[in-house]
């Protein structure tokens, strides 16, 4: 039996697969649902597991993610930290990067840093930029250091000295004499977070996974007890940002690298299914109540980042995290997104979201203001048997009200307001999908889209057919998606290492020496974890840029070794710039990071197929509506139970597809067709 | 409902100017346009009105409407744009125009052979050439030692690069392939602006568009009035001074009187001082673009700017003065005179909306533009970059430290290990200061500095600090904050304190101390409460003797 659990901001998900015995095929899929238990999370995942009355004696695989990391962030709820630095840079945290990304607004307020400037410390000590020894570190300030700490109630210490990430001895040598000085303090230093340059970034890093880790370790050891006392014989691995799940002791030693943990692995399932049915060019969309996030995935690979901020806005400059994390863009769209009139007469929906309390004015729960929920139910998309998981029957009396103010200075019926949100909530939608593709140089119509989460379905149809991918899959259990992915995901570490080199001499030598040393390290690093060497699959990135600009280009070496010669890598360079930026020059190539990726597959199951019964397609009917699909007419439109579809099943739209945890809307152009594993497949036939 | 469609259409056309945006900061070569973002985006529409703009500074507000409709003047009906043009421009004097480092590439979006929009962009070239290195020079006296100058060529006829105007670019600058990279990243962004304002017109069709574009112009004029009904009728007046022309002469007068009514707002300049000799000048349209500035901070800050919200906004001035200079009078320091113009406007309307203004800022860009020999790679560099200081204290909050000016905005500071690789300086510090000033109910942000060591044999510093002899100001009983200044700390321990300075001459060993402001404070420090005086006493960010000196705790 494998199981994953995932805690989410509202709900706590588990997904179980069990085998049949004798063949070890999948037989099933088991899930369950509860809330989310923010005192206390562990306990929240104890529900689920009790609800879905799985035996742990019997689970070979459990995997977790969790938003403990994310929510004492954002929350602002983790452990006193300090700060050791450099002398004469211990300001570096709060400088910051000096910009005001509200940029008219000269009243503005500058996010405060996680470490007061009394609890920022310096050391003598120097680096050069070439990792060169200037001045000798110097521990005599430390004993002042940690009486001040102390004093304090420092629960962990960040250090973060110049230039570690090309050298970090001093790093090494000053966290080992913390660790021997007796004091009870989690230390981390920064080459043990990111070994990339920018000493911001890396400060800023380093500091908020100290500030997380007395917690998150907390958490974990009671995890780990808690499930081994219900009798879970193997440790459980955690889901990482990478998409990569890795094992409980990983995660302690540097903990924010479970900081967007969630988004990862519903991409990471919508991978696996893709792979599964041979669709490896993929955008994925997942619309929660709040935000939609999406990804695009090329190749059956997704593009890691550093570049990861939280608390990141138009107006804001947040804090960055240089933790790899897949590259997703989010915006504040969601079923809960709130429609409103600015002072000019203009209507915008979101950011701002009515979440689950008070919830969209259609929960009946003091909710004044009409959401993009409303909107679905005001055009007949959602039926009222099956709102909220058919747990309660939508308040139209607070629908009404709600959409009153915004009916009199539009001047339109409530409809067409319905229409109007519906319309501007796609288009924030579009704009964010063409982000990941169009603006990268991706043509849609190459792709084919996955929707995940409680809306992407709702929105899915509409969404594909402007942006005009090939076709539209709405998978099973789209709801609980993230703790599918988990079931699909293997160990994975990924290596980021400044090291900045001219690719106009040959420096192939230089390359594989490099790459050498990571991988030496990516090995013991396993091999601490008792996985063998041999296990181990690699992949190589570059990230490459023309000498003299900062940003760079990702680029894949597709099976490097030291054969692979320099021409290909910077030939393929060129291409990739040009495909993203619409030029390539003449100019000498710059190679900025080397980026090594260290896999471990783990067994994973086949998708369960789904039982072919001979069912008619008729009899999953349940009712007949008038539904508004806005410039596609009003039509009658019939009403289907998901749970009542099978594989081979295929009828046109307009329809709409009811079941538990979400709707898909089918608009009338498009056909669906349902395939083994139970996905629904919407194209536009011509 | 058609009012959606257009809005989508607006929603869309910002997005575009997001993407052009992101393009030319992802391509381009000059660290002060990827680090500093020293460089607006927009698209007009075929007559130059402003429908979309993104900034990274706030200085170039009106730099690009203006300088399409100024293309469209020298290429008129008689000598018309033909699809597949670019144009490059960068006369300060007109259109828009700052110095001659910020040029602008003005795209014609061709539609079915007619023009149906521009997409334009500005940017900050590191290099174009003139007397010294970075093309800025405190000691200028006319624009022909500032560079070279682009009257509206076309770089590109119909689709064709023109190869000799790129010949006489490399011929002319110092960094020829970074100054040439900045090129093609201008170009690509506008290219990419292009494409997506044609698929926005494929799919809801030309006539929509139009609407659409004439609608959110409306939109924009809306919204401004309706906040500028907020800021109190009447006719304020105020003065400052520009102190340094860089040759010692000064201060000179900057005057300017701001009426507001419900409905316009005139920010009047007449009566300043003629254009100096020096590079300390600001042009008239370099005058527009900081009024702009300041009135959107005042009027709608978080809104995307277009051109309906300016329509209200007037600025007057007689032809040559100091805020109004002509041809060939220097500019290339125009950015200091553009942020002290901003700070008087700002100064004489605070105390009316102390929710929208603080007290005073750091009140220069405080750029400094060194160069040398790398140690390492032997190769020429210039490090040109803006600096943060201290912000001034508002009725709510105490003023934020680390922050460059009003000048620049999503503007970065380079990193430290960047910057000792690709210049191969040392910093030796980079902190708040605490050289006193700021008290107040609330504290103005701290100034800092920041400390290069040369260790190349010989380097050259060029740098304009304005405000080095006059503090940043507090308001409504708040105390004055500090000064600007760099100073040069030789090996031998000999000091110098600075303003202005161009090329001065540095050994190896050598000291560049730049210090910036500290903010003004706001209020009467007797009304702070005494946990948060020890509190800014237990993090350092003022003594113990300031405490008990202003603030009476301890």
């Amino acid at each position: 039996m494998r199981v994953a659990t995932d805690i989410g901001g509202t709900f706590t998900d588990l997904v179980c697969l069990e085998f049949d015995k004798n063949t070890g095929k999948p037989i099933g899929v088991k899930v369950a649902k509860s809330d989310t238990t923010p005192a206390n999370f562990e306990q929240g995942i104890l529900n689920t597991i009790k609800k879905g009355t799985i035996n742990l004696q019997e689970v070979d695989f459990f995997a977790h993610g969790t938003t403990v990391v994310i929510n004492a962030l954002t929350e602002h709820k983790g452990a006193k930290t300090a700060l050791i630095t450099t002398r004469g840079f211990r300001d570096v945290l709060e400088i910051a990067r000096c910009n005001r990304p509200d940029l008219f607004n000269f009243n503005f307020v500058k996010q405060a840093p996680f470490v007061p400037r009394y609890l920022r410390f310096e050391v003598d000590e120097r680096m050069s930029y070439k990792g060169e020894v200037l001045m000798e570190l110097d521990m005599k300030s430390l004993e002042k250091i940690l009486k001040k700490c102390k004093e304090e109630n420092v629960k962990a210490i960040a250090i973060c000295l110049l230039h570690a990430y090309k050298n970090p001895t001093h790093e090494i040598q000053l966290k080992k004499r913390l660790l021997e000085s007796n004091i009870s303090v989690e230390v981390i230093a920064s080459h043990e977070v990111t070994r990339e340059w920018r000493e911001y970034e890396r400060t800023s890093s380093t500091v908020l996974s100290g500030y997380v880790l007395p917690i998150a370790k907390k958490y974990l050891n009671n995890l780990e007890n808690n499930l081994k006392e219900k009798g879970l014989k193997n440790t459980p691995y955690i889901m990482q940002s990478n998409g990569g799940i890795t094992t409980i002791n990983d995660v302690k030693t540097n903990p924010i690298t479970m900081v967007e943990s969630g988004p990862a692995s519903g991409v990471f399932g919508a991978i696996a299914l893709g792979k599964l049915i041979g669709k490896n060019d993929l955008i994925v969309l997942d619309i929660g109540g709040t935000t939609a996030k999406c990804a695009l995935v090329e190749n059956g690979q997704v593009k890691i980042t550093t570049n990861y901020k939280i608390e990141h806005s138009r107006t804001q400059a947040g804090y960055p995290i240089q933790t790899p994390v897949i590259d997703i863009v989010e915006i504040g769209n969601g079923g809960g997104s709130i429609a409103w009139l600015d002072q000019g007469g203009k209507m915008h929906v979101g950011p701002k979201s009515a979440g689950a309390m008070p919830g969209p004015a259609a929960y009946g729960r003091g909710g004044k203001n009409l959401t993009t929920t409303d909107a679905n139910i005001l055009t007949g998309r959602i039926h009222p048997d099956y709102f909220l998981g058919g747990d309660l029957q939508p308040d139209y009396q607070s629908i009404e009200k709600a959409a009153k103010p915004l009916c009199k200075l539009l001047k339109g019926e409530k409809v067409d307001v319905a229409k109007g949100i519906l319309r501007i909530a796609n288009a924030n939608m579009i704009n964010a999908l063409k982000l990941i593709s169009v603006n990268k140089g991706y043509d849609p119509r190459d792709f084919t889209m996955v929707v995940i989460g409680g809306g992407g379905a709702m929105h899915g149809a509409d969404l594909a057919r402007e942006l005009q991918v090939s076709e539209l899959i709405v998978p099973p259990h789209a709801g609980v998606f993230s703790a599918f992915g988990m079931l699909m995901s293997d160990i994975r570490r990924d290596y980021i290492r400044t090291n900045v080199l001219s690719l106009a001499e040959n420096q192939k030598n230089a390359i594989v020496t490099t790459f050498n040393e990571i991988k030496e390290e990516a090995i013991s690093n396993f091999e601490a974890d008792n996985t063998p060497s041999e296990k181990v699959k690699f992949t190589y990135y570059v990230d490459l840029r023309y000498a003299g600009q900062e940003h760079y280009v990702k680029v894949l070496l597709d099976r490097f070794s030291e054969e692979t010669s320099l021409e290909e890598i910077i030939k393929h360079f060129h291409q990739e710039h040009k495909k993203q930026y619409s030029f390539a020059l003449d100019a000498v190539v710059e190679l900025v990071n080397f980026h090594l990726v260290a896999e471990v597959a783990v067994d994973k199951p086949d998708f369960p197929k789904m039982f072919i019964t001979n069912k008619r397609v008729e009899d999953a009917i349940f009712d007949r509506k008038a539904v508004d699909f806005d410039d596609l007419g009003v039509h009658t439109t019939p009403f289907y139970h998901r749970d009542l579809l099978e594989p081979n099943m295929t009828f046109k739209g307009p329809a709409i597809i009811a079941e538990k945890a979400t709707t898909t809307v089918v608009t009338p152009l498009h056909t669906v067709y349902i395939d083994l594993y139970g996905n629904l497949i919407l194209r536009i036939d011509n | 409902m058609e009012k959606f469609t257009l809005e989508i259409i607006q929603d869309a056309l910002v997005a575009a100017g997001d993407e052009m945006f992101k393009t030319l900061e992802r391509t381009s070569m000059s660290p002060i346009i990827y680090e500093s973002l020293d460089y607006a985006v927009g698209i007009t529409d075929s007559k130059g009105e402003l429908l979309a703009q993104g900034n990274g500074v706030t200085a170039f507000l009106a730099a690009l409407d203006s300088v399409v409709k100024a293309t469209l003047e020298k290429f008129n009906k008689k000598n018309p744009l033909k699809e597949g043009d670019i144009i490059i421009a960068n006369t300060p004097y007109a259109g828009g125009g700052t110095h001659l480092s910020d040029v602008s590439v003005i795209y014609p979006v061709f539609y079915k052979n007619e023009v149906v929009a521009f997409t334009v962009n500005k940017a900050h070239w590191t290099e174009l050439g003139g007397t010294f290195p970075g093309s800025v020079s405190t000691v200028a006296t006319e624009i022909y030692q500032e560079g070279l100058h682009f009257p509206f060529i076309k770089v590109k006829s119909e689709g064709i690069l023109n190869d000799s105007i790129i010949d006489v670019i490399k011929g002319n600058v110092r960094l020829p392939e970074s100054t040439l990279g900045d090129l093609f990243a201008g170009i690509a962004a506008a290219e990419v602006g292009a494409k997506r304002v044609i698929s926005i017109i494929e799919k809801y069709g030309l006539a929509t568009y139009k609407k659409a574009k004439n609608d959110f112009l409306d939109y924009g004029e809306r919204m401004c009035i309706e906040a500028l009904k907020e800021i109190p009728n009447g006719i304020y007046k105020g003065k400052t001074t520009i102190e340094d022309n860089g040759f010692g002469e000064g201060p000179f007068p900057i005057k300017a009187k701001i009426t507001v009514t419900d409905t316009e707002f005139i920010a009047d300049f007449n009566g300043s001082h003629p254009q100096v000799k020096g590079a300390t000048n600001l042009s008239f349209s370099g005058l527009v673009t900081g009024c702009r500035s300041l009135f959107k901070a005042i009027t709608t800050p978080q809104m995307d700017a277009n051109g309906g919200s300016f329509r209200p906004m007037k600025v007057l001035c007689e032809p040559g003065t100091i805020v109004s200079a002509e041809a060939p009078s220097a500019v290339s320091v125009y950015y200091e005179v553009l942020v002290t113009s901003i700070d008087l406007v700002w100064k004489i309307l605070a105390p009316l909306i102390p929710d929208k203004l603080p007290a005073g800022h750091m009140r220069s860009i405080c750029a400094t533009f060194i160069s040398g020999i790398h140690p390492d790679t032997k190769q020429f560099y210039i490090q040109a970059e803006p600096l943060a200081g201290g912000w001034g204290a508002s009725a709510k909050h105490d003023g934020n430290r680390g922050q460059l000016s009003c000048g620049s905005g999503e503007s970065y500071n380079i990193p430290i290990e960047i910057r000792e690789m690709r210049y191969g300086i040392q910093v030796e510090q980079y902190t708040f200061h605490n050289e006193g000033g700021g008290y107040g109910e609330f504290q103005g942000g701290n100034g800092q500095y920041i400390d290069y060591k040369i260790v190349s044999e010989g380097a050259y510093v060029t740098a304009a600090f304005l405000g080095e002899k006059t503090k940043t100001w507090g308001m409504n009983g708040g105390h004055d904050g500090s000064y600007n200044y760099f100073m040069i700390i030789k090996k031998d321990g000999t000091k110098q304190r600075y303003s202005l300075g161009t090329n001065i001459f540095l050994e190896k060993g050598d000291v560049v101390r730049c210090v910036t402001a500290t903010g003004g404070g706001y209020g009467n420090p007797s009304n702070r409460s005494e946990e948060h005086v020890l509190l800014d006493v237990k993090n350092e960010y003022i003594t113990k003797e300031e405490a008990k000196e202003f603030y009476n705790v301890g």
